[in-house]
């Protein structure tokens, strides 16, 4: 292969690729040599007596951030696609005003408000983070399942109906593959914002990637913060530069 | 064949088909034609139960077939519509597919059968198996949107106006085509339109409805020539019937003996002929028509012979023309006849206007 040739993909809108790459690796250099930076931070804050967060590794702490989302993510994205696919269908129409509003209750009702109530409910700890970051993740979800397949142009339903399509085949050959870039586009807004949220599941317990900004809050520790947002942050774009490589898949037309 | 019996459609309380029979006999291409709202659209989606029946029966082939699941009714009967509804995200291979698929054939039947139906509505393969419909212009995406409904090789089509959002240019070239694939296939279809003009071109047999009811089944000409009532004499269009009537008359129906004559006649023979006929060809060596004595609208009371008029290739006729284009050559032309020639160029007859008025109400005395 000639150098030319090699490089092709780059010129071909592969740039983005190339900065998940390194966003990617600069996000798991972070994590693993967090410490590696001590000398960085105590240049930065020379007031502080310990300007790195040591309490836990920051791998464990984001491993249990990850667990977070993606429990309370895989809880919404089910619930939300089954609600969405549920009010679309015949049966479930006159449901989906019912269904959008308690989604959308769930989303402006504040976390940190979903906390207060459930802690005293479920007790410390993951629980009641998971509960509270499952309800503010369920909209998108909801709102792009039934926007999704309300893309569906008409004629192509009847077209499938008229081909002699069951219900079902019409459902997973035609609907979901046509409405999945816009369900996956919910799934995206969904997930980022529970990437962000789930900092606040520190307050109640539950171990992720806000404790060391919580400790810094109220240690007043500024570079703690600094370093539990700055991991949290690249978790958020790497994910979200990962879901828009996913859409594109599924663009038609 | 498909036989329509007492076919009725209420929508909350409002009856929209009203006890409509009809039987499409094997190979008709019979077309539902009516005003907005007549219910010609829901007849035809009743006949897939894309529209559930309120009450009647649908027998096809001889087979009863009302109570079958509407999902396997409809994978024997082809569809197509004026949106067309191409699968977006399948090729056009795939898209004209389904059907095949559905009913489980072998992946080697379903890519000739492909084949044979692109080849069918002369779609190069090779081009266009694999393009995506947004790559597709209008007419193009019709054709596998026909292909589609074809496929599975139904026996009978229905087709909901499927040339309505076409310009004029492609829905005149497709309108051929389908007249085409009908006569190779000898499929039996049924066809919604509104455009009267389409029905008399496609149609076997023209089903006019209004109100939800099924005013007049008849062939084209015979409903021209007996209209069941005044609506549809006004829906045929009182105007321009006579016209339209010709749509579906040929040259070879009104063809007449041509009073003809030697360009090396003389003054005389011609004279002859143009006293016992007002008018005279002039046919070279190979007997090609090369002028016309007399027949000219604006020397009608002049002498015929005064002016000679060199035959104009537009005025030729041939037996396979349509009776309205030739009258419109006369019209266009300023004459009063045409001449008719045979593949050679040569003179075989012509077509008069006077012609034109004889058989047209022997046509309506019969």
């Amino acid at each position: 292969m000639t150098q030319a040739a090699a490089f092709a993909p780059l010129r071909r809108g592969g740039g983005r690729g190339v900065l998940l790459v390194v966003l990617t690796a600069v996000l798991v250099g972070l994590v693993l040599f967090m410490e590696e930076l001590e000398p960085l931070f105590r240049a930065w804050f020379p007031d502080l007596d310990n300007p790195l967060y040591r309490r836990e590794t920051f791998l464990r702490l984001t491993l249990d951030h990850i667990v977070l989302v993606l429990v309370s993510s895989a809880i919404s994205v089910s619930v939300g696609v089954a609600a969405g696919l549920f009010v679309t269908r015949r049966a479930g129409r006159e449901f989906e005003p019912m269904v959008s509003a308690i989604s959308a209750i769930g989303q402006t009702f504040p976390p940190a408000a979903v906390l207060a109530i459930v802690v005293p409910l479920a007790g410390f700890g993951f629980v009641p983070t998971i509960v509270a970051l499952t309800l503010y993740g369920l909209l998108p979800v909801v709102q792009n399942t039934i926007a999704g397949l309300g893309t569906v142009p008409p004629a192509t339903l009847e077209a499938a109906r008229g081909t002699g399509m069951s219900p079902r085949q019409i459902l997973l050959r035609v609907e979901l593959p046509l409405a999945m870039r816009v369900i996956i586009a919910g799934v995206r807004v969904s997930v980022i914002i529970n990437i962000g949220t789930a900092t606040i599941g520190s307050t109640v317990g539950a171990q992720s990637l806000g404790t060391p900004i919580i400790a810094g809050l109220v240690g007043d520790n500024i570079a703690y913060v600094i370093q539990g947002a700055a991991v949290v942050g690249l978790l958020a774009i790497v994910t979200d530069m990962a879901f828009e490589r996913l859409e594109r898949r599924f663009t038609f037309g | 064949m498909i036989e329509l019996q007492g076919l009725t459609k209420v929508y909350g309380g409002k009856t929209v088909v009203d006890d409509v029979s009809l039987t499409v006999g094997q190979g008709e291409f019979c077309v539902l034609i009516g005003p907005s709202g007549c219910g010609k659209s829901t007849t035809l989606k009743m006949v897939n139960r894309l529209v559930p029946l309120t009450s009647g029966r649908i027998v096809l082939d001889g087979e009863d077939v009302t109570t079958l699941p509407a999902e396997q009714l409809r994978r024997r009967i082809g569809y197509a519509i004026q949106s067309i509804g191409l699968f977006p995200h399948w090729t056009v291979a795939e898209n004209i597919a389904v059907v095949p698929k559905l009913l489980k054939w072998p992946k080697a039947r379903i890519a000739d059968r492909v084949e044979e139906l692109l080849a069918l509505f002369q779609l190069d393969a090779a081009e266009f198996r694999d393009k995506y419909p947004h790559q597709l212009s209008g007419g193009q995406a019709q054709r596998v949107g026909v292909a589609r409904a074809l496929a599975a090789d139904p026996s009978v089509m229905l087709m909901d106006e499927p040339f309505g959002a076409l310009d004029p240019i492609t829905r005149d070239v497709l309108q051929a085509e389908l007249a085409r694939v009908h006569r190779e296939t000898g499929k039996t279809i049924i066809f919604v339109t509104h455009d009267m003009d389409e029905a008399l071109k496609l149609a076997t047999r023209i089903a006019i409805l209004n109100e939800g009811r099924l005013v007049q089944y008849d062939r084209p000409i015979e409903l021209m020539f007996e209209p069941a009532d005044d609506f549809v004499r006004d829906f045929l269009g009182k105007a321009d019937l006579g016209l339209k009537l010709l749509t579906r008359r040929w040259v070879h129906q009104y063809v007449a003996p041509a009073p003809w004559a030697d360009r090396k006649a003389s003054m005389g023979e011609l004279r002859d002929i143009v006293a016992s006929h007002g008018h005279v060809w002039l046919v070279d060596g190979e007997g090609r028509p090369e002028g016309l004595f007399g027949a000219r609208l604006w020397r009608a009371d002049g002498d015929p012979l005064g002016e000679l008029s060199r035959v104009h290739p537009d005025w030729m006729a041939t037996p396979d023309m349509s009776m309205k284009e030739a009258l419109s050559r006369m019209v266009w032309r300023r004459i009063l006849a045409l001449p008719v020639v045979d593949e050679q160029g040569r003179l075989s007859g012509e077509v008069t206007m006077a012609g034109v008025m004889g058989r047209q109400s022997e046509g309506q005395a019969a």
